[in-house]
C-alpha cells in the first residue's frame, strides 16, 4: 500500500498585482504524492507550477488551505524555525538556472554547502560528498571550479549538493530548461536514478512533453487550477485539452492519435517513442 | 540570390597566448543567403556563439575574414560600430539585459545611439513593439513589471528597432512554453518576410529549427559538420547523434521503423508527412 508523503488541501495563493490588485496564482488545489512516486507537474508559464514548488517547500505560505508533509501540517502558523528547517531538510529543491545555485569556489566544497550547515561531522560530510558526486557523475569534477563547467555539469552538482542534506524528496523547478540536449539528457538520468535507487520522491516541473512522459504521473495545471492528474498515456490522451492550455503533446503521440482518426486500429500506449514504433510496426505486420 | 554574409577562413582562439588558449573556430568558411531563414546548430562549447560574435564584430577574426554584403566589416575598424546597426544580435536570455526606467526608452536606446530624430525613434519603437506582439500600453512601464516572456519580447523589440539587415537570435525560444515558443518563432519569420532581411536562429531544437528554417548550419568541434537544407541535414541521424545532437521526434520514429525492416521514406520530419507516408504503407498492403 503506498504510503502518502505530500497531502495539500484547498490550496490557494493570494499574490499582489503591480496594478494594485490581488490576483490568484492558484486556486483550490487538491492532490497527493506517494513516497516514492515520480511527478511530473506541466503547465505553460504563468500557469502556477513555481509558485505550487515554492508552496511545498514553504518559500510561500498560502493564503488558504493546508499542505501536510509526511502527516505534519507545515502551514501551521505556529512552525517554528527548527521546523521549517527540518522541513527545508526533508523536501529539497533544485532551480532553474544553473548559475543562481552554487556557492562555493570549488565544486566539492560547494556540495558540503549543505550537510555543513546541518551541523554533520567532518568524516560524515566526507563520506556524503563522495557519494552523492559520484552518484550524479561528478566525482572527477571535485577539485574543479564550478564556473567553468557547462550547465548541464552545474545542474548535477546542485543535484549533489541537494541530495547531500539526504531529502526524502527532491522538487526540480524547470531545472532542464536552460541546458542543451545532451546536459538535459544527464541531468534526466540523475534524476531518474535518484527516484529508481534511493526511493526519493521526485516532483518535476517542466514543460518539456518528453521529459514528462517519463514520469509515473502527471499533473496538468491551466491558471492555477488542476485540471488533468493521471499517468502520461491518460494525459496524453487529453490532446485538445492540452492545446488549450498551450501544451503540445510529443510528435509521437500526436501521430499515433491521427493515425487511429484515420481508422488504423493501433492499440496499446503510445508515450514514448519506442511504444509508438512498436504499436506501427505490430499493426504494419499484422496487415 | 546574393550572400548576407560570407565568412572566409575564419579563426580565433579563446585566452590567445595563455596556457588556457582553446580555438573557438577553426578556418570557417561559410555564407548565408539574403532573405533566408537560417538555422545554427551544435552542442555547448561547439563555437556557435563565438560564430555569431563575429558576425557584428564583438569579436575579431585571428585569421580570416567576415564580409556584409560582400564587404569585410574590419575594412575600417573604426567604423565598426556602424555594422552593429546592421547586425542586430540578441543575446541568450536578452531579458536580463534590459536596464532602462522603461520598456519605451530601453527599446529607443538603440535607435537614439544611431543619431535618429525623436519622431523617427518613436515610429521604431511602436513598428518593433508591434512586431514582437508587444503591447503598447506596456511601453510605459517598468521592465520590473513584466511576465519573464514579455521582457524576452522587449529585448527582441530592442533589436529590432534598429532595423538590422542582418538578425541574429541566440536561443530566442528558451524558458518558454510551447505556446510562447510558436509565437516568438511566428513572429521572428514574420519580421523576416515583411522586412526582407535575413535572419539566423542559433538553437538546441531539432523541431523548431525544422519548422521555421530554410537552411541548417551544424557546427561541431570548432568546425562546421554539415550544411544544407532541413531535410538533407536530418536523414544523417549518426552523424548528428554522434556529435550530442537530436534529430526531430519524427525523424527518429521513421528511422527505427526503417530499421525494424520497413521501407518507407525517412527524410519527413513533420507530423503530417509522416502521417502521410505511413498511410501510404496501409494502403499499399
Amino acid at each position: 500500500m503506498a504510503e502518502t508523503f505530500i497531502k495539500v488541501e484547498n490550496l490557494s495563493y493570494l499574490y499582489d498585482a503591480d496594478d494594485g490588485n490581488t490576483r490568484k496564482a492558484l486556486k483550490d488545489l487538491s492532490f497527493e504524492i506517494n513516497k516514492g512516486e515520480f511527478v511530473a507537474i506541466l503547465g505553460h508559464n504563468g500557469s502556477g507550477k513555481s509558485t505550487l514548488a515554492k508552496l511545498l517547500n514553504i518559500i510561500l505560505t498560502p493564503t488558504e488551505g493546508k499542505i501536510f508533509v509526511g502527516g505534519k501540517d507545515v502551514t501551521d502558523q505556529n512552525m517554528s524555525d527548527e521546523d521549517i528547517l527540518a522541513l527545508r531538510k526533508t523536501v529539497g529543491m533544485v532551480f532553474q538556472n544553473p548559475d543562481n545555485q552554487l556557492v562555493a569556489t570549488i565544486v566539492e566544497d560547494d556540495v558540503a554547502f549543505g550537510p555543513e550547515n546541518l551541523g554533520v561531522s567532518s568524516p560524515d560530510i566526507r563520506k556524503r560528498v563522495d557519494e552523492v558526486l559520484g552518484y550524479v557523475g561528478m566525482t572527477e569534477y571535485a577539485k574543479h571550479e564550478p564556473h567553468r563547467l557547462s550547465g548541464g555539469q552545474k545542474q548535477r552538482v546542485a543535484i549533489a549538493g541537494v541530495m547531500a542534506m539526504m531529502p526524502e524528496c527532491i522538487i526540480f523547478d524547470e531545472s532542464t530548461a536552460m541546458l542543451d540536449p545532451l546536459g538535459r539528457k544527464d541531468v534526466m538520468e540523475a534524476i531518474e536514478r535518484l527516484n529508481r535507487d534511493k526511493g526519493i520522491t521526485v516532483i518535476m516541473i517542466t514543460h518539456y512533453m518528453d521529459e514528462a512522459a517519463r514520469a509515473d504521473r502527471v499533473i496538468v495545471l491551466d491558471d492555477g487550477r488542476l485540471i488533468l492528474d493521471g499517468t502520461p498515456s491518460e494525459v496524453f490522451e487529453e490532446e485538445e485539452r492540452l492545446r488549450e492550455c498551450g501544451l503540445a503533446i510529443p510528435q509521437c503521440t500526436e501521430l499515433i492519435h491521427k493515425l487511429r482518426a484515420e481508422g488504423i486500429s493501433l492499440e496499446g500506449e503510445c508515450v514514448s517513442l519506442e511504444d509508438c514504433v512498436a504499436l506501427i510496426e505490430r499493426s504494419l505486420k499484422k496487415q | 540570390m546574393s550572400d548576407k554574409i560570407t565568412v572566409e577562413n575564419l579563426s580565433y582562439f579563446h585566452a590567445r597566448k595563455t596556457p588556457y588558449e582553446i580555438k573557438a573556430l577553426d578556418g570557417i568558411d561559410l555564407n548565408i543567403q539574403s532573405g533566408t531563414v537560417t538555422g545554427l546548430i551544435g552542442h555547448t562549447g561547439s563555437g556557435k556563439s563565438t560564430l555569431v560574435q563575429m558576425f557584428n564584430g564583438l569579436l575579431r577574426p585571428y585569421e580570416g575574414r567576415v564580409l556584409l554584403d560582400g564587404a569585410d566589416i574590419w575594412a575600417k575598424p573604426k567604423d565598426i560600430n556602424k555594422i552593429r546597426f546592421r547586425v542586430g544580435l540578441v543575446m541568450q536570455y536578452p531579458e536580463y539585459q534590459l536596464f532602462e526606467e522603461t520598456i519605451y526608452k530601453d527599446i529607443a536606446y538603440g535607435p537614439k545611439n544611431m543619431g535618429l530624430s525623436d519622431d523617427e525613434i518613436r515610429e521604431r519603437v511602436l513598428e518593433a513593439a508591434d512586431f514582437v506582439g508587444l503591447d503598447r500600453e506596456l511601453l510605459d512601464k517598468s521592465p520590473f513589471d513584466l511576465s519573464g516572456g514579455q521582457k524576452r519580447r522587449a529585448a527582441i523589440a530592442g533589436i529590432i528597432a534598429m532595423r538590422p539587415e542582418l538578425l541574429i537570435l541566440d536561443e530566442p525560444a528558451a524558458g518558454l512554453d510551447p505556446r510562447g515558443r510558436d509565437a516568438i518563432f511566428n513572429n521572428i519569420v514574420e519580421y523576416q518576410k515583411k522586412s526582407g532581411s535575413t535572419v539566423l536562429i542559433v538553437s538546441h531544437s531539432m523541431e523548431d529549427m525544422a519548422r521555421y528554417c530554410d537552411r541548417l548550419i551544424v557546427m561541431s568541434g570548432a568546425k562546421i559538420l554539415l550544411e544544407g537544407e532541413c531535410r538533407e541535414i536530418f536523414t544523417r541521424a549518426d552523424e548528428l547523434s554522434a556529435v550530442g545532437l537530436d534529430v526531430p521526434q519524427i525523424t527518429r520514429l521513421m528511422l527505427a521503423l526503417k530499421e525494424k525492416g520497413i521501407e518507407l521514406d525517412t527524410s519527413v520530419f513533420t507530423v503530417e508527412e509522416a502521417l502521410e507516408e505511413i498511410l501510404r504503407l496501409y494502403q499499399d498492403k
